[in-house]
This record gives structure tokens, sequence and C-alpha cells, in this order.
């Protein structure tokens, strides 16, 4: 529980990775709580993927904390990834399986009881009944993401981490999305999402996190982060509507250069 | 919310359907690592005579097997790691081991049906009959010697990460292996070559399958070719695994 009596579904403590010499996430603390949309920003390279591999238990840290629903990702591996739906960035499916397949898949490497009426209610619910006779690799970019994240949630995870869940999505999908985000908030997960959308970030996020050259340089609610940085030189010189938005900040802070 | 592990069993039935039926809508390239070894059974019906019996079948059996091995099984982890299928696999809370191991099982099926397509071929087309012993010992040399080329497909994917890298490097080797190892064993390359290919992986897998199919053959070359096999993929499995990233970013 934090202090506002809010579960902790993710605390990430100093954590610290390196690829050999380069370190790539610096003294990284932050918490998501149950009920919360949490948005991680960044530029190209800041150390976004990193961490989320981090939490993942796809990369060994040099040092830091993370425990997921209360299990430390590294000696509850195993129980922490139980805790966890995930949608990655690539569209990580075998593309020779119908979208049925792949849904009794994950629902059987997450121990979820699946049968063919479950597997239809989902696709209903998701409006892709009609895609049940489809592979993965047939379905339009907004219905690869339903399908993702559908499959994210089949085991009912207390944290959801969604890497850049709405890049390449037309408006209508993006808002179908977000309200699905808000949907799963609503049931108190805890859901962490990437972004390079400030738009995104600030329709959605209860709470954000800029995270440049490995390190946290700004964390808070979106306005809050607006109004404690509309007087700082670097974001008025790099606004362009004369009001200061969240990419002013975001730009204002990480500078305007282009990142590889 | 609870937190639930499912069972390393149910796990393992659900990568294997997924993984067979993965195999099955790929059939058109299962049929063509069947029927190379078959075609080549069928169309040496002449040199049955003169070779016998068991080299044939076994040269066929071996050709099968470095297609499993190097063409099959390595082209499918290089695109499926590329495409990153294992990544997301391995955030669910699986054993890592599990979802190679579901690929593996899938490659020996693989293995089982390419010695019994040579040896139906051989048995219909050529003639060649062998003793119930010897096929039966034929099948489980077919599985270690599958092993060599599976290891050795592990050793090309862990040095390579571009999946289309990965597939040139190994029709080159495919090719290479059977050019030399087929033309080596007839003799045609020289006797120092055909030494060579005696105890390469090719001659080694060749030898054992082909004296496996007559047992009161097996001598102690037999028992050395068995015993590089499995030096072979000792190696070929430490330097692949050591060498393998899931990630190919």
């Amino acid at each position: 529980m934090n202090d506002n009596g809010q579960a902790t579904i993710l605390q990430v403590e100093q954590l610290n990775v390196y690829y050999d010499t380069f370190h790539a996430v610096r003294n990284v603390s932050f918490e998501v709580r149950a009920g919360e949309i949490f948005g991680l920003l960044g530029p190209n390279g800041a150390g976004k993927t990193s961490t989320l591999a981090a939490i993942e238990g796809l990369l060994q840290p040099r040092s830091g904390k993370i425990h997921v629903a209360g299990y430390d990702i590294a000696e509850k591996k195993k129980y922490a990834r139980a805790s966890m739906g995930v949608q990655l960035q690539a569209t990580s499916f075998q593309p020779e399986l119908l979208v049925p397949e792949i849904i009794q898949l994950y629902a059987g490497v997450y121990g979820v009881e699946m049968n063919k009426q479950k597997v239809d209610s989902i696709l209903k619910e998701i409006e892709l009944s009609s895609a049940s006779s489809k592979r993965f690799g047939q379905l339009s970019g907004g219905q690869q993401q339903r399908v993702s994240l559908v499959i994210a949630m089949i085991h009912n995870p207390e944290l959801v981490l969604l890497d850049e869940p709405t890049t390449g999505l037309d408006p209508q999908s993006r808002r179908q999305l977000w309200e699905r985000m808000e949907n799963m908030r609503s049931k108190k997960h805890g859901i962490l999402v990437t972004t390079h959308s400030m738009e995104e970030a600030e329709s959605v996020c209860d709470r954000i996190a800029i995270i440049d050259h490995g390190q946290i340089i700004a964390i808070d609610e979106p306005q809050r982060l607006i109004d404690l940085h509309r007087d700082d030189p670097k974001v008025i010189s790099v606004s362009r509507r004369g009001r200061i938005t969240l990419e002013d900040v975001f730009i204002g802070l990480t500078g305007k250069q282009i990142r590889s | 919310m609870q937190t639930k592990i499912p069972s390393t069993s149910n796990v393992m039935t659900t990568l294997l359907r997924a993984d067979f039926i993965t195999q099955w809508r790929n059939r058109r390239s299962v049929i063509m690592v069947l029927l190379v070894p078959v075609i080549i059974v069928i169309s040496w019906k002449s040199l049955v005579a003169r070779l016998g019996g068991p080299f044939v079948l076994s040269n066929c059996i071996t050709v099968g097997l470095t297609a499993i091995g190097l063409m099959g099984y390595t082209n499918s982890i290089a695109r499926d790691r590329d495409k990153g299928i294992f990544q997301r696999l391995r955030v669910a809370p699986v054993p890592s081991w599990s979802i190679m191991m579901s690929r593996l099982v899938v490659q020996l099926v693989m293995i089982l049906l390419v010695t019994l397509g040579v040896f139906f071929a051989g048995y219909y087309f050529d003639k060649i009959s062998m003793p119930m012993q010897g096929y039966s010992l034929a099948f489980i040399c077919a599985l270690v010697g599958g092993a060599v080329y599976l290891s050795l497909g592990q050793v090309i994917v862990g040095l390579i990460q571009n999946p289309e890298t990965v597939s040139s490097t190994t029709r080159l080797v495919y090719f290479a292996f059977i050019m030399v190892g087929m033309f080596g064993e007839l003799g045609v390359l020289g006797k120092e070559i055909g030494e060579i290919v005696k105890w390469s992986p090719y001659g080694a897998v060749k030898r054992i399958i082909s004296d496996s199919l007559q047992p009161g053959a097996w001598n102690i070359h037999s028992s050395i070719a068995l015993l590089v096999t499995f030096g072979y993929t000792m190696i070929f499995s430490v330097l692949g695994i050591n060498w393998f990233k899931w990630n190919s970013r």
C-alpha cells in the first residue's frame, strides 16, 4: 500500500542496467498502483525498453529491486511473470496460427482453461468474430492490437505492460484501445505503458515518468508536470502554439536533438 | 486476482500442439524435406546391387536428416526469434527449455517420418528388405544422427542473427555436406577427401545408420562412428546453446 491507500502492483527501486560498460538504466525508481495507468515516456534509446525488459525478467539488472504483485522478479520469476500481462511492440505470434489457436496457445501457457465457446465469446467481445478463421498476419493493425491486448489480459493479471500499443494505429483504433485501457484501470489493474505519443500520455495516463539517458528526469501527473514547467525557459523556447503542452515539457526537458 | 502457475506438462502440451499445427501449415516445406531423400532412393535403384541396400538407405536418410536439421529447424528458429515469438513466450511463466524442447520434439517426429519414408520407398521401389531388428536400430540411430544436425543448426543460429543470412548459410552448408558427403563416400573426390568424409558428421551418421541396418555387421568402426556422432552432438550443442541469443535485436 502507498500513502494514498492504493496497493502497489509494480515497485522498481534503484534499477541499474548495463550493456557491457554502457550504463543504460541509471538508478530508476517508480511504482505503478492498482487502478492506475502509468506512462513511461522517453526519446529513442532513453532506457524505456531496457527498463521494461528488466521488469519482464528478460534482462538481468546490475543492481536494484523489482517487485511485481509482491513477487521479487529475481527470486520468484515465475510468479512475477504469472502476475503480469505483456503486449510487446512486435507482432510476436506465429503467423501460421489462426487467431483462436493463438488465444488457446497463450491461455495454455498461462494455465487458463479455454474451450471453443470461451474463445468465441472473447472474439465477440473484441468484435473479431469474423476473424476466427484468419491468421494473425491477415488482420489489420487495429485488429492485431486487439488480439495482443486480449492475450495480455487472458489470465487476468494484476500488472499489464503495454509497449507502444498505439504505434501505427488509426485514430478510431487508438481511441478504442484507450477505452480498453481505461476499462482495465476501472477493474483495478495496474498498467505500465511506454509511448511516444504525448496525446496518449495526456489523455489516458494518471501519472507519467520522463526518462532520458537512462534516468528519470520527471515523474508526476501530466497536468502537474505542465504546471510545474510552464515557466521553464527551455520549455517556453520550444513551445509552438502559444500554450504549453506536455510535448513542450517533454522536448524542453529532453532536448530537441533527434535520437537514433 | 490470483497468481496461477501452469504445470509444466500443460505448458508442454500446449506448446507441442501449436508447434505441430505450425509444422502442418508449413507442409509444403515438410513435403520437400521428405521428397528429396525418397527421390534419391528411387533414382538409385540401379545402384542397389552394386552399393548394397544399407549404403543406399543410410545415404538417403542422412540427406533427410541434414535437411531437417539445417533447413527446417534452423530457419524456423531464426525466423521466430526475429519476429519476437520467443520473447513473447518467454515473458510468460514457462521454462525457457520447454519452448526449445517442443520445437525439438517436432523435429524428432520429422526424423522418424523421413526414415520411415526412405524405408518404405526402398522396400517398394528398390526391393530393399532388411531384418526387423535392423529397421528398429536404424530408427534409433537416425534419431541420434539427427541430433548432430539439429545441434549444428543451433550453432548456426547462435552465430548468425539475421534470418536471411541464416537461410543462405544453411543452404550453403547443406549443399556442401550433401555434395562432399555423397561424392566423397563414393570415392569420386579422391582417397584423402574420402577419409575425411568418413569421419565427418555426414560420414559418421551415415555409417551408424548403415551398420545398424545390418546388426551382424556392427564392428569396432561402427562403435567409433557412434562415439564420434555423440562427440559432434556434444560439441555443437555446447557451442550452440552458449552462443544462442533469444532476441535478435
